[in-house]
C-alpha cells in the first residue's frame, strides 16, 4: 500500500513556505501588473473605455470609472485574495522528486505564466461582479438580472473553488512526468 | 511531452464534475438545507474542541464567539471547497465504485479533521494574536486544507490507479 512519502511532504511544505514568502513579498508589485493588465482587458470591451484600476493600500485595487460621479465612493478589491493560489502551485511543484531539475523548473514557470493569465481574468470577473450588482441603482440600470447571475456566480465560483482547481490542473499539465508524487508505484 | 488521452480526459471530467457539484451546492435549497446545517455542525465540533482546551466559547448556528473574539464560518471556511476538489478528482479518476466510495469517505474525514484544526487555530489567533489572523485566514490555512485534499487524492490514486494513469508515459 502506498503511504505518505515524508520526504515529498517535507518538500511540499518547504515549497509552501517559499511560495507564501514570495507571494507576501511580491504582492504589491505583482498586483500592479495584474491590475494594469485587467484594466486593459476591461477597456478592450468598453465603448468608450472608462474603467481605471488604481492600486491602493494593503494590496487593494480601487475600481474607478471616468463616468462615475466624482463624489461617489469607489469600491475596492483585495487583489491578494485572488492570487494566493500561486502558493499551492509552488508547493505542488516543490513536491517533485527532483524539484530543481530543468524540466520541473520549466514546468513551474510555464504553469506560473498561465496562472498569471487566470489572475487577470479573475480580476476582470471581480470587477464585473461589482459593476453588475454592487453599485445600487447604477447597476440596476446598466445590467440585466442575467448579467448579475452570470458574473455573480463566476466570481463566487472562482473564489470558492476554481482558483485552487486551476492551480491543481496547471500542475497536472506541466508537472515533470518523472518527478510527481503520484509516480510512486507498487511493484 | 504531450499528455496522454487519459490524462486529458481526467482533466475534462474533473472540471465538468467540479462545475456540476458547485452549481448544486450553490443552489439555494441545497445551500439552505444541506450546506448551512453542515456548516453549523462544523461550528459545533470546533466549538467543542475549543471548550475542550479551556476556551469559554458559545456556538450559535455558524458563529463561535466569546467575549474576546468571534468567528462566523461561511462557505470557503467549512471545508466544502476542499471536499469539492476531492470529489471531482476522485470521481474523474478511473477506479472501482468501492474504491471511490472509500476514497471519498476517508478523504472527507481527513479534510474535515484538518478544517476543524484550522477553525480552532484561527479562533486562537484572532483572540490572542490578531495581527496574524488575516494572513492565516486568507492564505495559510486555505492552502493547507486544499493541499491536504490534493495529497490525499494523490496517495489514493497511486493505490487504486492502473500504473499508466499515475504517470505520463
Amino acid at each position: 500500500m502506498p503511504r505518505l512519502d515524508w520526504r515529498l511532504a517535507v518538500k511540499a511544505f518547504a515549497g509552501f513556505l517559499v511560495g507564501l514568502a514570495v507571494w507576501a513579498l511580491l504582492s504589491p508589485l505583482y498586483n500592479r501588473v495584474i491590475a494594469a493588465a485587467a484594466e486593459k482587458t476591461l477597456r478592450l470591451f468598453e465603448r468608450p473605455p472608462v474603467t481605471q484600476l488604481r492600486p491602493a493600500a494593503d494590496n487593494y485595487v480601487t475600481v474607478d470609472r471616468s463616468d462615475f460621479d466624482p463624489r461617489s465612493k469607489r469600491p475596492a478589491i483585495p487583489l491578494h485574495d485572488l492570487t494566493f493560489n500561486v502558493i499551492l502551485l509552488t508547493a505542488l511543484f516543490a513536491a517533485a522528486r527532483r524539484p530543481f531539475s530543468d524540466r520541473n523548473i520549466g514546468g513551474f514557470l510555464a504553469a506560473a505564466a498561465a496562472l498569471a493569465l487566470t489572475h487577470v481574468l479573475g480580476t476582470v470577473v471581480e470587477v464585473m461582479s461589482i459593476y453588475v450588482a454592487k453599485l445600487g441603482m447604477w447597476s440596476t440600470i446598466h445590467y440585466s438580472s442575467f448579467d448579475r447571475n452570470l458574473w455573480g456566480v463566476a466570481s463566487h465560483f472562482y473564489r470558492l473553488v476554481l482558483m485552487y482547481a486551476i492551480a491543481f490542473a496547471l500542475w497536472w499539465v506541466f508537472r515533470d512526468s518523472g518527478a510527481e508524487p503520484a509516480r510512486k508505484r507498487r511493484r | 511531452m504531450p499528455m496522454q488521452r487519459t490524462q486529458v480526459l481526467f482533466l475534462v471530467k474533473f472540471f465538468v464534475i467540479l462545475i456540476a457539484a458547485y452549481l448544486l451546492i450553490a443552489w439555494n435549497p441545497v445551500n439552505d438545507n444541506v450546506i448551512v446545517p453542515f456548516t453549523a455542525g462544523v461550528a459545533k465540533v470546533s466549538g467543542a474542541l475549543l471548550q475542550g482546551i479551556g476556551q469559554p466559547v458559545d456556538v450559535s448556528g455558524t458563529v463561535i464567539r466569546s467575549a474576546r473574539f468571534g468567528v462566523n464560518i461561511n462557505n470557503g471556511c467549512n471545508g466544502v471547497e476542499a471536499m469539492l476538489i476531492l470529489l471531482a478528482s476522485i470521481v474523474a479518476f478511473p477506479a472501482s465504485l468501492k474504491a471511490r466510495a472509500i476514497g471519498l469517505v476517508l478523504g472527507a474525514v481527513v479534510v474535515q479533521f484538518l478544517n476543524a484544526v484550522r477553525i480552532v487555530t484561527l479562533y486562537l489567533l484572532g483572540a490572542y494574536q490578531p495581527r496574524l489572523f488575516d494572513m492565516f485566514h486568507t492564505a495559510v490555512w486555505q492552502i493547507l486544507v486544499i493541499l491536504s485534499a490534493i495529497a490525499f487524492f494523490l496517495i489514493w490514486s497511486a493505490r487504486v490507479a492502473p500504473a499508466r494513469l499515475a504517470t505520463r508515459g
